[in-house]
């Protein structure tokens, strides 16, 4: 440890004698000829320090179309360089020895950066001649290079501390011709939690190098992983005067666009009026979507939606997308624009879940309305169609009390009873069946809600008991305005189906959980990370928490596959917490994509917590079932649906996809018995038509 | 109550395992004294450039030809091995080049194992392969030794600390060669400890042991001989290429992968020859399966003893070769005697079998020989 830290506080001072070395350079203190005298430190550091070892060593062996050869090769990659104007002298002092050939050859295959054949040649020469030595500065050149390489292959595998040791080794790589390298040290240090020594390196850099886009990138990179106030500090380091000045607006206004970010997921933070100044000044001056949602949002929280409403609106004219859409939806609710809120969020219900969500959101809000409102037939019947496909409790108790208050008891008593299918504990759908069974005179039903509820419930205990006038929920039924098209689905056709719809089943219990814990962490790294993770970037060589936040963003807008390279990242180099967290991750976005055998393989990559191994087991077992049942591969079916009961118990849907899959193995005797189960615990139609299956097979069999 | 019921039928398997306790221990602390090769010098120019020229890049970079020309710590390894038994000094500097930037670039100071010319970055699994660290660490040693060049000694000696302090791990009492620091330990996978018998090159322990005497490598050593003398006393008496050791004194075959004696552990009997540990009772066991009159080299499933697969390349029939001098003298047949490259992986057996033969059994591939 003391070892690893004297390293760095080396490498922190050589810095400084690197700065020095930079600006002192090799042609010490004569200018070069042909350049204006330097007016600032500055100004010299503008200049890239070019290689020029290749060059006097021609020069020092008087090889003049060599000289000329290397001048021009440099001039075209460095427009701006100027030969040394020392290379006479040079090579009027070495010009006695005769140019030996095989340095020669060293010195091209080095520029040619063939760096394994230079130290090959230079083993083959020493084995044949011992006491031959390659030329001083044609080692320190190799060394640099392999030092180089060493390092920016460490750093693109995320292995700081050999970045650190590498550096310490190599101080010549430190200086402004090496930008890069210092970027990656900067990194290196903030990735092994020295925050303070990458802003001295950045420190560094600003004070020393010239180049004003690299300065900007400088700037940039200290957004990503230094805290705002370093940054802060570092933006006193601009130029405003020179020949070639600083423009670091772009960093401050990113930085008001944070903070107001960050406010905008908060409503009891406020920004200040120079930072929205800012973020209405990028919204005017780009054309990009990120600026206007964050003013967007930040107007939702703060109050004002009818404001949110047009940015959100000018978010999806730039193509802001769901996103957008999902703040437009909500700022139509928020100023009570139900009807248009509905109609907008269903056209976008699929772009992501959070638009499912809010559009199940606005929609049970719709029909929640008191007094009931009047509803287009058509709209009931697409929410009837998503609240089902979705299987949304919340969404069928609302159609409950929809019909219910609409005089249609028999169709509110059924979704309560589908609620209740799909949210067994929801107790206001328990008192919605157990008012709509009284009201229907059915005895029976409503004793066997009562007996179920009536220790947990004291307003359905209260019915029961007579104490409560039965009245339901609403002061006044209206009449019925939109007749029976709110009926849960039931088979109308008669014909006895073979096999269920299977993506009704998609969104069961285990999974919504699932996804619900996903959106949490979803909404953590928004806030987390502040700018948007849609910009398509490699995860390899972020910290592993920087890649769990990415992977949950990245989980956030949809795109699985490179969440889970992130989590992947994040496994490779977190922590103990982060690796639980990002198989858990990763394990998800399988299950997004449907590829089970994968989601089960990334769930064992690191330790989860049993209840998440429960979780993610009986999810990953249920799509496996599903998939199994759609291939029509029935054993396999039963086999997944047998393992997941050992975790949870199972639902009745996958109870009928365990009677069909019996059925559609001659297992009929097994087969009626599931759905004798199904049929006792409310889900009759389905139930029943299975039972007519068997009956239909069976009486055949037996004629 | 069902343990109960399980009790006797589990106690015979722990007898054995006790027995082979005993028997392994008697029979490693035979084998544990050994002479070291020589290599330098054992491998003629013309067999060594075909092989060079075939998987050499000039960068230094040993180019594994059936594994999509991805590189690998075990590759390199191996070319360095391959250089110095050519004595070429300039291939084993360009290898040795390649190594250095490319691979040794991890904050434990071992090698990352894989590399991809096709990826960015290159390196596409930052994990070690400790058996490529090792093969690294022990031609280096030797390169140091032959040529006087203390780069290469340093260099050994730096990677050989690496894998002590980071790959050793424990099962039950032993000390056990870890396949990478990260994935395979008792924490790390529900089946773990999980370890693979070929990881332990044996020739290369004593010269480790030299450069990095903090650790205990003869300890592993001898375990990992024990271990193999366990994992070969079933019915098939064939190790499967990576072993779980959960249940300590039992390896079995560890989850995820096919439960094979398959491409890794064939280069078993081939290190223990090296390392002139001969006198293995198993290699004579294996000497009559891989003769040409049974089954030969071959992928064999170590549960069922099913054949999946018959290796019928030079490299894999010159292992059998190999043994079959070593053991009873026989002269290597001449098909076999002229190298033909294929692949990288049994050109590369090949001519680590063929230098040993030339340093240690000359008499099996002297023309003289009948």
């Amino acid at each position: 440890m003391r070892l690893v830290g004297s390293a760095i506080t080396t490498a922190i001072l050589i810095l400084g004698f690197a700065a020095i070395a930079q600006q002192t350079g090799p042609g010490g203190s004569q200018p070069p000829a042909g350049t204006p005298p330097a007016e600032s430190p500055s100004a010299n550091g503008s200049q890239p320090q070019v290689d020029e070892s290749a060059l006097r060593y021609f020069a020092s062996q008087g090889d003049t179309r060599r000289v000329n050869a290397e001048i021009a090769r440099l001039r075209a990659l460095y427009p701006n360089w100027t030969p040394p104007s020392d290379l006479s002298q040079l090579s009027a002092g070495g010009g006695s020895a005769p140019p030996d050939p095989i340095i020669e050859r060293l010195w091209n295959l080095y520029r040619e950066d063939r760096i394994a054949e230079v130290r090959a040649a230079i083993a083959e020469r020493q084995a044949s001649e011992p006491n031959w030595k390659p030329p001083e500065e044609l080692v320190t050149a190799l060394e640099t290079v392999e030092a180089r390489r060493r390092l920016v292959n460490a750093s693109d595998s995320g292995q700081w501390q050999t970045v650190l040791s590498v550096a310490t080794e190599s101080p010549t790589l430190l200086t402004c011709t090496n930008v890069d390298v210092l970027w990656r040290v900067a990194e290196a240090f903030a990735r092994t939690d020295q925050p303070t020594r990458t802003r001295d390196v950045y420190t560094y850099l600003l004070t020393n190098c010239a180049n004003p886009a690299e300065r900007l990138a400088t700037l940039q990179k200290a957004l990503t992983l230094l805290p705002e106030q370093q940054v802060s500090d570092l933006l006193q380091f601009e130029r405003r005067t020179g020949d070639t000045p600083d423009d670091f607006s772009s960093i401050r206004d990113e930085m008001a666009r944070r903070r107001v970010e960050r406010a905008s997921l908060d409503s009891k933070m406020t920004a200040s009026a120079e930072d929205l100044a800012a973020v209405e000044r990028l919204i005017r001056n780009t054309n990009e979507a990120g600026p206007v949602l964050t003013l967007g949002w930040y107007n939702y929280h703060h109050g004002n939606p009818a404001r949110a409403l047009e940015l959100f609106k000018t978010a999806l004219d730039r193509n802001g997308g769901a996103k957008a859409a999902e703040g437009y939806a909500m700022s139509l609710r928020a100023l009570e624009r139900l009807t248009d809120a509905e109609a907008f969020a269903y056209e976008w219900r699929e772009r992501a879940p959070e638009n499912m969500k809010i559009y199940l959101d606005i929609a049970t809000a719709l029909l929640s309305q008191d007094p009931p409102p009047r509803l287009d037939a058509q709209v009931v019947t697409r929410i009837v169609r998503v609240v089902t496909a979705e299987r949304f409790p919340d969404g069928a108790q609302a159609l409950g009390w929809y019909s219910y208050n609409t005089e249609q008891i028999r169709t509110a008593r059924d979704w309560f009873r589908t609620a209740l299918g799909w949210k067994p504990e929801d107790e206001p759908s328990a008192y919605g069946l157990a008012l709509s069974t009284q009201r229907l005179n059915e005895r029976a039903a409503f004793n066997a809600v009562v007996a179920q509820w009536r220790n947990r419930s004291e307003r359905i205990a209260a019915l029961a008991d007579g104490t409560n006038s039965g009245s339901g929920r609403r002061s006044a039924p209206v009449r019925p305005q939109v007749e029976m098209s709110v009926a849960p689905p039931a088979r109308a056709d008669g014909a006895v189906p073979r096999q269920v719809t299977v993506e009704r089943v998609e969104v069961e219990q285990p999974l919504a959980r699932t996804e619900e814990g996903v959106r949490l962490r979803q909404t953590r790294a928004r806030s987390v990370l502040g700018r948007s993770c849609a910009m398509t970037r490699n995860p390899a060589g972020l910290s592993g928490d920087a890649a769990l936040t990415r992977g949950w963003c990245l989980m956030e807008i949809n795109r699985p596959m490179e969440a889970v390279a992130a989590f992947d990242q994040a496994i490779a180099t977190g922590s103990t917490r982060a690796r639980e967290e990002a198989a858990y991750g990763k394990s998800l976005a399988y299950l997004r994509k449907n590829l089970t055998s994968e989601a089960a393989v990334a769930a064992a990559e690191a330790p989860q917590t049993r209840s998440r191994q429960v979780e993610l087991g009986a999810s990953i077992l249920t799509q496996r079932a599903l998939a199994a049942y759609r291939d029509k591969r029935y054993v396999e079916t039963l086999l997944a649906l047998s393992e997941r009961a050992r975790l949870v118990p199972e639902q009745n849907d996958l109870l009928l996809i365990r009677g069909w899959s019996y059925f559609n193995l001659g297992r009929y005797k097994d087969a009626e018995q599931v759905f004798r189960a199904v049929q006792r615990t409310g889900h009759s139609e389905e139930a029943s038509v299975g039972l007519n299956a068997v009956r239909e097979v069976t009486d055949q069999v037996s004629q | 109550m069902m343990r109960c019921g399980l009790r006797p039928a589990r106690l015979l398997p722990w007898l054995l395992a006790m027995l082979s306790l005993v028997l392994g221990s008697m029979a490693s602390s035979q084998n544990l004294s050994v002479q070291p090769l020589k290599i330098a010098g054992t491998l003629s120019s013309a067999e060594w450039e075909a092989y060079r020229s075939r998987f050499i890049e000039d960068s230094g970079r040993v180019v594994d030809t059936a594994n999509g020309h991805i590189s690998h710590s075990e590759g390199q390894g191996y070319g360095l091995l391959l250089a110095l038994a050519a004595s070429d000094r300039r291939s084993f500097e360009q290898i040795w080049s390649f190594t250095f930037t490319e691979l040794l670039i991890r904050d434990d100071g071992l090698a990352v194992w894989k590399w991809d010319p096709g990826a960015k970055p290159k390196v596409t699994d930052r994990n070690n392969a400790t058996d490529g660290d090792l093969l690294i660490a022990y031609a280096l040693a030797k390169a140091g030794e032959v040529w006087q060049e203390p780069r290469y000694t340093a260099a050994a000696q730096k990677l050989a600390r690496a894998v002590g302090k980071n790959t050793f791990g424990r099962s039950g009492r032993s000390l056990i060669l870890l396949p990478g620091a990260e994935g395979f330990g008792a924490g790390d996978r529900p089946d773990g400890p999980v370890v693979n018998l070929s990881y332990w090159v044996f020739e290369t322990f004593p010269v480790m042991a030299a450069l990095a005497p903090e650790y205990e490598w003869n300890r592993v050593w001898r375990d990992g001989v024990l271990l193999l003398q366990q994992a070969t006393s079933g019915r098939v008496r064939l190790p499967a290429d990576w072993l779980s050791l959960q249940n300590g004194l039992q390896p079995k075959p560890a989850d995820g992968f096919p439960p094979e004696f398959g491409y890794n552990s064939l280069r078993i009997p081939l290190y223990l020859l090296r390392a002139g540990m001969t006198d293995l009772e198993w290699l004579r066991a294996l000497k009559q399966r891989w003769s040409a009159e049974n089954e030969g080299v071959a992928v064999v499933n170590v549960v069922t003893g099913q054949i999946r697969e018959r290796l019928t390349d030079q490299g894999y029939a010159l292992l059998a070769a190999a043994l079959a001098c070593a053991l009873d003298g026989t002269s290597v047949p001449a098909a076999l005697r002229t190298f033909e490259p294929s692949l990288y992986y049994p050109s590369t057996l090949y001519l680590l079998a063929k230098s040993l033969l030339g340093e240690k059994y000359p008499q099996c591939v002297s023309s003289a020989a009948p």
